[in-house]
């Protein structure tokens, strides 16, 4: 297993050796170019440096755009789950009653999330836009996949329980929502993913001042290229943790399955 | 599965309430909107007339709604297109060697997950014009596609490769025959889930990149000036032309992968 | 004694587990050679390395004097694992290695010669199906027409009927010795069940637990087809058994 472990190091080092290439280039293009639409990779440390002690324009720190940015997923997420998961799980177990009326939900999975975003402008304001946005963008995903995996539960665990005699509350706390939490998880990730892509959007278009998306817009409209890199590499790496998280979440709860697919 | 039973008139049944839940809806829709009177309410009539409307005469600015929607298909098409073309032969290429992937990963994956749509200022600056859409477009669309092909290129049985192998068949003979036709219907997905992105970064492109033709920046411009009616025409247009697309991927979907054992779809 | 044709004498490890050790012996021409030995044990690591899907550690796997390569020479190889091409019809699959060894697959000749391997196992009427319309046994029937088609020189089947249940495998057992009796062909046939290999060998090789060794050779000489339950038969048994009950 030594040759394992050799293995790891040099993938490790081959890593290490393309992202010195890139950054290299891309500072020598930028050298080269002697543009201001082009920063640096250093000119993006100082970015960041900047935005983490004085902040932009108007004075918002990053730490305050990311927490906004956070808490309007965070919120939008919170209420998606809160109604798609019930939903999905009782539609599931009435599927006559999603059969019969899916002509009303089905048309409005294909309208892209952030089509929602002018009706919530003119609608909605302040915080609550936001919260629309994510909740449509990512109810969708979470709502379906419960409904379906609940229409897939094993009937064979379903009828066993039911011959021992089990009531229908024991079935569906026992039996129906271990087997579908793993595609339930697997839903919420996309949804995160999803969200964290409307809710730039959403803050691009949307009035307030704060928030990640903000941040990369009104940079580039003054031109600091370095504060929209700094922006892109925040959300990149918000989505990211957060993507972790539920992974992390899913590895503990699942240990029973064989494996955990991560992708 | 509720109309197995009696599958003709099950059938008939399914389709019949369904027909009865739509016209519920807009009844109610129809009476609400009408005692409520609201601006922010219209009545379905409404809705329809402002459709031809923006058929007939056009927007605000006179460009109609079918300008608007050749506008974003034709830059969806073209990103996708792009997408497609660098997707799937990089992913195919990094799948069977899987050293190049594992050792670039410290640069793909953190640009992997920066949403696409956060490049869209950065785009505007540097690009121009149809560029700018294509662009964000290819960028939505690349990594389902190219990550789909990977995975599913590195997931091939070992077995199925072993077959022309253990005959002396050459390496690109196996690829023809088995790697390619394998990962074929995860590369469909991929393309399937890359176009939703792509209709996603569109929108927003289109909101954000300041041209004014284009279904995402038509349903703003209406947003500025409170017209639910028109936005809802614009919504709706968006979702028929999503589900079209989906429907198509289906359809191929299940022509071309009658091997499979079995198509779940969601 | 018929002319020898392949020559064994290697040993095998993967990084620092050693699976093969010292196994040497040689096959002869149209024997039908069957392989026993415990799960496990490093059966089919032999199997790939006879069938030169891989290479030895140390040591020579050879046919006619030469290092064994598919791309030359003309072997066939039957998969332990389920190996029909789901994407592939019953007469695609069947047709790929004699495609490969350069067969145009829509010449006559090599028509003629998919439509005989495919009447062989009894797969006639099923050539435009896939593979999930079929039952195991008949995947395994399109793996061993498969094998068959390109009339191989040396002929590979590592465990093709381990996933059949036992009713099936017997059938297929039969079936095997029906066709190798009248395509004679050089077999090599790994199994961990003795009876099986008591009804279909001309000669056994057992092998230890693993690191594998050769532990014991036998010849045998019962006419066919055999009875599964002539006294002969059960003491060759009963001997196999014992020898690979011993600790190895
Ligand atoms: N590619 C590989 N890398 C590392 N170890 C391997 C590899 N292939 C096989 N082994 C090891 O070699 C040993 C023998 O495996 P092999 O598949 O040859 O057994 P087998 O006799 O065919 O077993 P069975 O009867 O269950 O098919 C096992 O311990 C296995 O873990
Ligand atoms: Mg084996």
């Amino acid at each position: 297993m030594t040759n394992n472990y050799a293995e790891k190091m040099k993938t490790m080092g081959l890593n290490f050796f393309t992202l010195a290439m890139v950054l290299v280039l891309w500072t020598l293009i930028a050298y080269w170019q002697k543009s201001p639409f082009f920063a640096t990779p250093y000119d993006i440390v100082l970015g960041f440096v900047q935005m983490v002690t004085v902040g932009d324009v108007e004075g918002y720190r990053l730490w305050s755009h990311m927490l906004h940015s956070l808490v309007r997923v965070s919120a939008g997420f919170a209420a998606a789950c809160l109604v798609g998961i019930p939903g999905g799980l009782l539609l599931g177990l009435y599927p006559k009653i999603y059969d019969r009326t899916r002509i009303l939900v089905e048309p409005i999975r294909f309208i892209s999330p952030i089509a929602w975003i002018p009706m919530a402008i003119v609608l909605l304001v302040g915080f609550s836009r936001y919260i629309f946005v994510i909740w449509v963008a990512s109810f969708f995903p979470i709502f379906v996949s419960t409904l379906w995996s609940v229409r897939q539960v094993n009937a064979v665990y379903v009828n066993v329980a039911r011959v021992a005699g089990a009531s229908r509350l024991f079935i569906i706390r026992k039996i129906i929502f271990p087997s579908i939490l793993p595609s339930v998880i697997g839903g919420m990730r996309i949804s995160l993913g999803i969200s964290w892509m409307c809710i730039v959007a959403a803050e691009m278009i949307g009035g307030q001042m704060v928030g990640i998306g903000r941040l990369i817009l009104k940079s580039a409209m003054v031109t600091r290229m370095d504060l929209v890199v700094v922006g892109m590499i925040s959300i990149g790496f918000v989505g990211y943790a957060t993507n972790e998280l539920i992974i992390f979440i899913e590895k503990r709860i699942f240990r029973w399955r064989a494996a955990v697919s991560i992708e | 599965m509720a109309n197995d039973k009696n599958a003709g008139s099950g059938k008939l049944g399914t389709f019949g309430y369904n027909a009865l839940a739509l016209s519920i809806f807009i009844l109610l829709w129809t009476i609400v909107s009408w005692i409520s009177e609201s601006l922010f309410l219209p009545t379905p009539w409404t809705v329809l007339k402002s459709f031809l409307d923006l058929c007939t005469y056009g927007d605000v600015e006179g460009i109609s709604l079918g300008m608007h929607i050749f506008k974003s298909t034709l830059r969806i098409f073209a990103g996708f297109v792009a997408a497609c073309i660098l997707g799937i032969p990089l992913g195919i290429l990094m799948g069977l060697y899987p050293r190049v992937y594992d050792s670039t990963k410290s640069v793909i994956e953190p640009i992997r997950f920066i949403p696409p749509v956060a490049w869209i200022p950065l785009v505007i600056v540097l690009l121009v014009g149809f560029s700018r859409y294509a662009f964000i477009i290819w960028l939505g669309a690349f990594f389902p596609i190219f990550i789909g092909t990977l995975l599913s290129v590195r997931s091939v049985n070992p077995t199925h490769i072993d077959v022309p192998r253990s005959f002396g068949a050459k390496r690109l003979y196996i690829i023809r025959k088995i790697v390619i036709p394998s990962t074929l219907p995860d590369i469909f997905t991929g393309m399937r889930v890359g176009m939703g992105i792509g209709w996603d970064c569109i929108m927003a492109a289109e909101m954000i990149g300041g041209e004014n033709e284009g279904l995402g920046v038509m349903i703003l411009k209406y947003a500025e000036l409170i017209r639910i009616e028109d936005i809802m025409v614009g919504m709706i247009v968006i979702g028929a032309i999503g589900f079209f697309i989906n429907e198509i991927f289906i359809f191929v979907e299940r022509r071309v992968f009658k091997w499979k054992e079995a198509i779940v779809i969601s | 004694m018929e002319r020898e044709l392949i020559d064994v004498d290697m040993s095998m490890k993967f990084d620092n587990l050693s699976v093969l050790e010292d196994i040497k012996f040689k096959v002869h021409e149209n024997e039908f050679l069957v392989i026993v030995g415990p799960t496990g044990c490093g059966k089919t690591t032999l199997a790939r390395l006879l069938g030169g899907l891989s290479k030895p550690s140390s040591g020579h796997v050879t046919i006619a004097g030469e290092d064994v390569n598919p791309k030359i020479h003309n072997v066939s190889f039957v998969f332990q694992e389920p190996s029909c091409i789901p994407w592939l019809t019953i007469w695609d699959d069947i047709s790929m290695g004699l495609e490969i060894k350069g067969n145009n697959p829509q010449t006559a000749e090599t028509k003629a010669r998919i439509k005989e391997v495919i009447k062989l196992v009894g797969l006639d009427g099923f050539e435009e199906y896939f593979p999930k319309q079929i039952s195991g046994g008949m995947k395994q029937r399109v793996a061993i027409a498969r094998a068959y088609a390109t009339k191989p020189d040396f002929l590979l089947m590592d465990e093709p009927f381990g996933h059949l249940d036992a009713q099936t495998r017997y059938l297929m057992q039969i079936e095997i010795m029906r066709i190798w009796e009248r395509e004679k062909k050089t077999v090599a046939y790994i199994t961990n069940n003795i009876e099986e290999a008591v009804y279909l060998a001309t000669r056994i090789i057992v092998l230890s637990k693993l690191p594998a060794r050769i532990k014991a050779e036998h010849s045998i000489n019962l006419p066919r087809p055999r009875d599964l339950t002539g006294p002969d038969f059960l003491r060759i048994r009963a001997e196999i058994t014992e020898q690979c009950e011993v600790v190895g």
